[in-house]
């Protein structure tokens, strides 16, 4: 008996599982719009997890999820990016980065 | 010809932005690249007219149906318009040539949309069209109300994006391919296979403005400048639109219960985005829940399920984004108050006239493309046996006079000042063709229609 056990797809399943909803409570829920971006970041984790494993256990040869997390990481890299200029741009104009400062724009 | 040559008006469109961002370095005006912009965008328009119909392509990424044909097509022309408006106005204060690239972009990313066949291309796509938008919508880096309603686009964009990935990667994993052919034949998945349509359906919804997720939208149109939404409010729109229904094609006989969720959202949409635009008295925030009610016209349509409301959510959206940009457009050049259109009628007699066509389109009355984009969206819905929603949207549409007739009103009955802006050629054409467009466009309803339908 070897001490690592052959993991199965539903574990990496239940892992994206977690990762996700962890980064969408805090996409939801943080007061800080650096924060909200950081938990965006863990949802596009989880979906890469999610997309490699299910890449290596429902259609291997091909690998199409192992490119597809791969146009994941390189679309979401990009979007943080510009998030970010928008945070450091607001930021230049209210001193605070904080959702509650964002009151100006209601109804 | 080989299946290259069929994609020219995109190779057209990124060149014309490459070739936007530069052009004012070789003839120093302003509005060069927006015009050099709207000539490739035309070109792009025309060739993708004469290019037509053709098979998958690419190994089955790519497809130009009857759909993809007329959205890119339209999504071309509508950009070229636009372009022709900012050639003549600009994007006051900033400078337009980042912005002509930027619309080219999306309209390219629009245009990959509509003709995708394959997750990984749609989900390329989707984004490429859509950070143009954040970028669009943040134009003015200097005014926090902009990068305040920006930053709340951004945020809840990229979560709807990442919700509806989350679904691209479940219907990968029960289809092993991320062909839409192998997922509409994947066996009936059951639990996994609902939960991941809910995800991508939720996602969609949002990026399309519906009620329940549709909060973002007025804040984010009322921070930006109204030449930006102009475009931002149409063009991807459209091209979300045809994607909907695509998706829908395929996923509806593995999730039996998608039709009841269009049906619910469409009722919500219809109700909040109508009851809302009310007491708006911005131009922007109006017209944003005015979209949200359009988005639950285009959605009754595709609860129908049938390949006659497919085409009728596409029609419909076509109809609705013509009189929607031209009255952003004018709302650019006046203001964005609805006190600021107070004594058009006096001093733009054309102008105020021209808004008469455009809301009336909106309301639905004959005969503008609107009414006939109704018609066959009814028709269709109570061929599927959906008559209550059908006879809330006909209300609804009745409200919708409401609102729109508080912009007439000012226009005509309400003393404002008199000095009038500057008269420009190319952006008083542009919004003349986005007019004429809507007043000529219901006579060819009919063979659109059916054009359309050969498709599903």
């Amino acid at each position: 008996m070897t001490l690592i056990q052959p993991v199965g797809a539903l574990s990496f399943m239940a892992l994206s599982v977690v990762l996700f909803s962890l980064g969408l409570y805090g996409a939801l829920s943080r007061k800080s719009t650096v924060m909200v971006l950081m938990s965006l970041e863990l949802m596009a984790n989880a979906i890469n997890i999610n997309l490699v494993a299910l890449s290596r256990f429902s259609a291997p040869a091909e690998m199409t999820g192992q490119f597809f997390a791969v146009f994941s990481m390189v679309v979401s890299a990009a979007e943080i990016g510009l998030g970010l200029a928008l945070v450091l741009a607001l930021y230049r104009q209210r001193k605070t980065v904080e959702i509650d400062a964002m009151q100006e724009l209601k109804g | 010809m080989s299946a290259l040559a069929w994609f020219i008006p995109e190779y057209l469109l990124l060149a014309g932005a490459f070739f936007a961002l530069f052009a004012e370095l070789i003839v120093r005006r302003e509005g060069v690249a927006a015009a050099a912009g709207a000539l490739f965008a035309s070109l792009a328009a025309l060739s993708a007219l004469a290019i037509g119909v053709r098979p998958a392509a690419f190994g089955g990424v790519l497809e130009l149906d009857q759909v993809s044909v007329t959205v890119r097509v339209v999504l071309a022309t509508l950009s070229a318009v636009y372009l022709l408006w900012l050639a003549g106005r600009g994007m006051a204060p900033e400078r337009s040539r980042e912005a002509a690239a930027f619309v080219l972009l999306a309209t390219l990313g629009g245009m990959l949309m509509v003709a995708a066949r394959d997750l990984m291309v749609l989900f390329v796509s989707i984004e490429l069209a859509t950070m143009p938008a954040y970028l669009l919508m943040g134009y003015r880096r200097d005014d926090e109300h902009t990068l305040e309603g920006a930053l709340k686009y951004f945020l809840l964009s990229m979560t709807t994006s990442l919700v509806m990935l989350y679904g691209f990667s479940f219907l990968f994993g029960i289809a092993g391919s991320t062909s839409f052919a192998a997922i509409a034949e994947a066996p009936g998945a059951g639990l996994l296979g609902a939960f991941s349509a809910v995800f991508v359906f939720v996602g969609l919804l949002a990026k399309m403005s519906a009620a329940p997720f549709h909060y973002w939208a007025p804040d984010a149109y009322a921070g930006a400048s109204p030449a930006s939404v102009a475009f931002v409010s149409t063009v991807p729109k459209l091209a979300g639109a045809a994607v909907m229904v695509r998706l829908a094609v395929i996923l509806v006989p593995g999730v039996p219960a998608l039709p009841t969720v269009f049906a619910v959202a469409s009722l919500a949409s219809m109700l909040l985005g109508n009851l809302a635009a009310f007491p708006q008295s911005d131009v922007r925030r109006l017209m944003a829940y005015s979209g949200v009610a359009h988005t639950g016209y285009m959605l009754l349509a595709l609860s129908a399920g049938s390949a006659a409301g497919n085409a009728a959510a596409i029609y419909y959206t076509i109809a609705y984004a013509a009189p929607s940009m031209a009255i952003m457009l004018l709302a650019a050049e006046e203001g964005t108050a609805v006190d600021d259109f107070a004594g058009l009628a006096a001093r733009r007699p054309a102008a105020a006239w021209t808004s008469v066509v455009l809301l009336l389109s909106l309301v639905g009355v004959p005969p503008m493309v609107g009414m006939f984009g109704k018609l066959v969206l009814f028709t269709a819905a109570l061929d599927a046996g959906r008559l209550a929603l059908v006879l809330v949207a006909v209300a609804m549409s009745v409200v919708s006079a409401g609102y729109y007739f508080r912009v007439l009103r000012a226009a005509f009955f309400v003393g404002g000042r008199a000095e009038r802006v500057p008269r420009v050629l190319p952006a008083a054409v542009a919004v003349a063709l986005l007019t004429a467009a809507t007043l000529a466009l219901g006579v060819f309803t009919g063979p659109l229609v059916r054009w359309l339908t050969a498709a599903f």
